[in-house]
């Protein structure tokens, strides 16, 4: 094989398969990294929300609601279920002092929850959506599957957005002053409590989302979120937990590691590759690449 | 003059002790029924419940969230199990479970003490993932198989000895193990440097200034729990002839702090309570449908919301009264030590 | 004969801000000195980088003549300094004879840490005389969280005594009292000066002037002038900075 079949054939579709896995974990990172940021609070249980994305997609899409109305069906109908669970489980524990260790705890219990509730409705198989965007397309003599191209893009639209709305609009700017300072966020006629709630929804309508958007390439089962979410963790801490910006470039970096060191190491050496690298950044540099968003 | 850490640790010690006798009674139940599974189901619980005291005593005590105990209790198991394998000794295998999880804790502690609170539980996290996945990807240490094939063998302690193959011999050796386990660390508890332990846990920052170093505190209750966790994983292999990455997988981790909170966070008994109660569950839920997680989950849950101080924080009250009306403490403290338990974590505490 | 702690151009900045800048005083063994400046004028910065909780950026700290300067707040301890804080800094979930025996427990060799509880006799004796002195004794099992601020601003101080220093820093123990409580604190405080010498943080005004052998005022980081409190009082400088709109 000569160097140019091998940049062509080998190394040129790892790249591009792995962009497309690196922004599919951005996408499930910067829910997780959003309700960090803003609410301070780790949500164990983002994978499984990933994961009743994913279900919900392929349920509906089963019923006849096609592909491009579940893009914006399933997000919105997991706004009220973040709601909820913000509600009874975040709420209660959100004013103790060991918030993070209950938080982590209460929503590493909804994760058991979930998981199985999805196995008792859906069975333990996997399964797997069909393609909604069908064939390939020939870009530089690489051949790519339509489908990724269309997440590669779509992903970065949807990381744009959520950006422009942190940092540029007043909901954003309501959202961080909730979580920059509570009290004053209030005497400024913020309603603290519905921001709150709020944001954890939108946390969890990213994942449920990236769910929709995943399920196709990744198939659906039961467990999908608890492999994935370790992913989106360690992106979530290299990339500096709240930090948007973090997020998208730790989610890509990790993600090219991993496929290159699977391409050039051996792929069973990929994970404690990654992990590794998670601790190391604890270690040398907790607060990630980049800082946090919202505290100070 | 007791006080009332030294109370509360009084009942615990009852319950331990109530503990220890169901025990022996199940112990007796199963030689006369000639039972094995029970006695076999019952040594994996305590088993598993020297992993959770291990992790309570870093949450109840020290105050941080381990999210990978299961990486000390894994090293205790294939470092048991590799050295039973070579030579077929009870007391080489403890030790070298012993030392092997000793030096993994120091190194471990010395990487995860350098961040603290939600940072600490994920690098705890990460570490165990890191040598799961390494364990999963040697083929000297059976890849994702584990290794099977370790011998039964005979613990001798001088002209006595026992078979790790008899359900209720072994069984009773464990229960000797994990208890000499909890009454190490309960003693260790309270003693001054368990002290320094509890109030880190209730203001870390306040501590270097009253003169103790935080660190080094923090950084021996690591050590500790690494070695707990480590001598309760090399029995395992004696138990079932095989050791599988599974041990060191979140999953294992996982386990062990539900059956923390469940039986009650900073009580060590209720660790070993919690444990069994885990198993228990599982069991029972498991004879009649196979998705035993939503009502462990659940029950999980609700204790974190509504019970903070899981099993432990309702049986410990009653039995803190009793000790306290049969041991008059000078002053007027009658139910005092009691309600508080259940009270602090209730209350928003300002920082 | 050697101050028991002195203090030597000690300075820190943050960002751009001298927070502290080119301060020294000297606090005489069994005295009561107090610190005394605007909000803002450095005096909590100051007690940070004598206690050790913040590292000085030039200067020097020296407690009975030996150089302390950026030690860890537990060497400073053992040094015998003790320290409070401006907010009450206690273990809420502990009783308050725990929260003194703790304390104590320093007194203790070392021999002890790993030995149960109630070997250590000295720091019982300790606590014991403590919950006295400071009439705690019939709350002693009440847990700290539930104590009346006044109680608790009271046992911050007996916590920092009962490790017996040799200099403590109160960092405005009257903080928040009522009218009765500080009086009642002043009369405390007065009476600490047989066993050991005070570095006081205070606001009100009438207090320092009552209590202190010697008030060292500060103003944006530096000191503005020290001396016993009637020369300071009549200090054209301190007069313009700090009594000009009192």
């Amino acid at each position: 094989m000569t160097p140019v079949d091998y940049l062509q054939f080998v190394l040129a579709p790892q790249v591009v398969n792995g962009l497309a896995l690196g922004i599919a974990v951005v996408l499930v990172a910067l829910g997780l990294t959003i309700i960090f940021g803003m609410l301070d609070v780790i949500n164990m249980s983002h994978g499984e929300f990933y994961a009743i994305g994913a279900y919900a997609a392929l349920a509906l899409g089963a019923a006849g609601v096609g592909f491009w109305f579940l893009l914006i069906l399933v997000p919105v109908l997991m706004v009220p279920l973040g709601m909820v669970a913000e509600r009874l489980l975040i709420r209660p524990v959100f004013d103790t002092k060991d918030r993070h260790v209950t938080t982590l705890l209460v929503t590493f219990g909804l994760g058991l929850i979930v998981e199985d509730v999805l196995k008792i409705i859906f069975g333990a198989n996997t399964q797997r959506p069909p393609t909604p965007i069908p064939g390939a397309t020939e870009i530089l003599g690489i051949i790519l599957p339509n489908y990724r191209i269309f997440l590669i893009l779509v992903g970065v639209a949807i990381v744009l957005g959520v950006a422009y709305v942190v940092y540029k609009t007043r909901l954003g700017a309501m959202v961080r002053a909730a979580a920059f300072d509570r009290n004053m966020a209030a005497s400024l006629g913020v309603p603290v409590s519905l921001v709150y709630a709020g944001t954890f929804a939108f946390g969890v309508s990213l994942a449920g989302l990236a769910g929709v958007l995943l399920a196709p390439i990744y198939s659906v089962f039961p467990t999908m979120g608890r492999d994935f979410i370790l992913l989106a963790f360690t992106v979530v801490i290299v990339g500096g937990m709240g930090s948007i910006w973090g997020a998208v470039v730790a989610g890509l970096l990790l993600t090219q590691v991993q496929a290159l060191a699977s391409l050039i190491i051996s792929p069973v050496w990929t994970d404690p590759i990654v992990f590794g690298t998670m601790v190391a950044f604890l270690v040398f540099r907790p607060q990630g690449l980049f800082g946090r968003l919202g505290h100070a | 003059m007791h006080d009332r850490l030294t109370q509360s640790m009084r009942a615990s010690h009852l319950l331990a002790l109530l503990f220890v006798l169901a025990s022996l009674a199940l112990a007796a139940m199963g030689t006369a029924t000639d039972d094995t599974f029970y006695l076999r189901l019952g040594t994996e619980a305590l088993i598993f419940a020297g992993l959770a005291l291990s992790v309570d005593l870093l949450l109840g005590y020290s105050g941080v969230l381990s999210l990978g105990q299961a990486l000390y209790f894994g090293i205790g198991a294939y470092v048991s199990a590799l050295t039973l394998m070579k030579v077929p000794s009870f007391w080489l295998a403890m030790a070298a479970a012993f030392t092997a999880s000793l030096l993994a804790a120091i190194i471990g502690g010395l990487i995860a003490n350098r961040v603290r609170g939600v940072y600490f539980a994920l690098i705890t996290f990460g570490l165990a993932q890191v040598l799961a996945k390494v364990v999963y990807n040697t083929r000297e240490l059976g890849s994702s198989d584990g290794m099977i094939g370790i011998p039964v063998i005979e613990i001798a302690f001088g002209p006595f000895s026992v078979s790790t193959g008899s359900p209720v011999g072994f069984f009773l050796i464990v229960l000797v193990v994990i208890m000499a386990l909890y009454a190490l660390t309960a003693y260790l508890l309270d003693t001054p440097f368990g002290r320094v332990l509890t109030a880190l846990k209730s203001n870390e920052r306040r501590v270097p200034f009253l003169g103790y170093s935080a660190w080094r505190a923090r950084m021996a209750a690591y050590v500790l729990a690494g070695v707990v966790a480590g001598l309760s994983g090399a029995l395992y292999p004696m138990l079932r002839g095989f050791v599988s990455p599974e041990l060191m997988f979140f999953a294992t981790s996982g386990n062990a702090v539900i059956s923390v909170v469940l039986g009650g966070v900073g009580t060590l008994a209720g660790a070993i309570y919690g444990s069994v109660l885990l198993v228990i569950l599982k069991s029972i839920i498991g004879s009649w449908t196979e998705h035993h997680l939503i009502v462990i989950g659940l029950i999980f849950m609700l204790c974190v919301l509504f019970l903070p101080k899981g099993l432990a924080g309702v049986l410990r009250p009653p039995v803190e009264a009793w000790l306290s009306r049969h041991r008059r403490i000078p002053g007027p403290v009658p139910d005092a030590p009691v309600l508080p338990a259940i009270a602090v974590d209730t209350k928003a505490a300002p920082q | 004969m050697t101050p028991v702690l002195d203090i030597r151009d000690l300075g820190v900045s943050f960002g751009g801000l001298k927070a502290v800048d080119q301060v020294s005083f000297q606090a005489q063994r069994h005295r009561i000195t107090t610190v005394i400046g605007p909000n803002g004028a450095g005096k909590s910065t100051l007690f940070n980088l004598i206690s050790g909780a913040l590292r000085p950026h030039r200067g020097q700290v020296l407690i009975d003549g030996v150089d302390m300067t950026g030690a860890a707040p537990e060497r400073t301890k053992a040094a015998g300094l003790s320290r409070s804080f401006q907010i009450t800094s206690l273990f809420s979930e502990l009783t308050v004879a725990e929260n003194l025996r703790l304390a104590a427990q320093v007194l203790e060799p070392v021999g002890r840490t790993l030995l149960p509880i109630s070997r250590s006799t000295r720091a019982l004796a300790k606590t014991g005389q403590m919950l006295d002195r400071f009439q705690l004794a019939h709350k002693r099992d009440d847990l700290v969280g539930n104590l009346s601020h006044g109680d608790q601003r009271r046992l911050e101080i007996a916590v920092c005594l009962a490790s017996e220093p040799k200099i403590l820093l109160l960092d405005e123990p009257t903080q928040g009292m009522s009218h009765g409580d500080t009086a009642a604190t002043a009369e405390l405080v007065r009476g600490l000066t047989d066993d050991v010498t005070v570095l006081l943080i205070e606001h009100d005004i009438g207090l320092v002037m009552s209590l202190s052998d010697h008030v060292v005022v500060m103003h944006q980081g530096r000191k503005l002038a020290e001396g016993s409190p009637d020369v300071v009082r009549a200090d054209p400088a301190v007069q313009a900075a700090y009594f000009g709109h009192a």
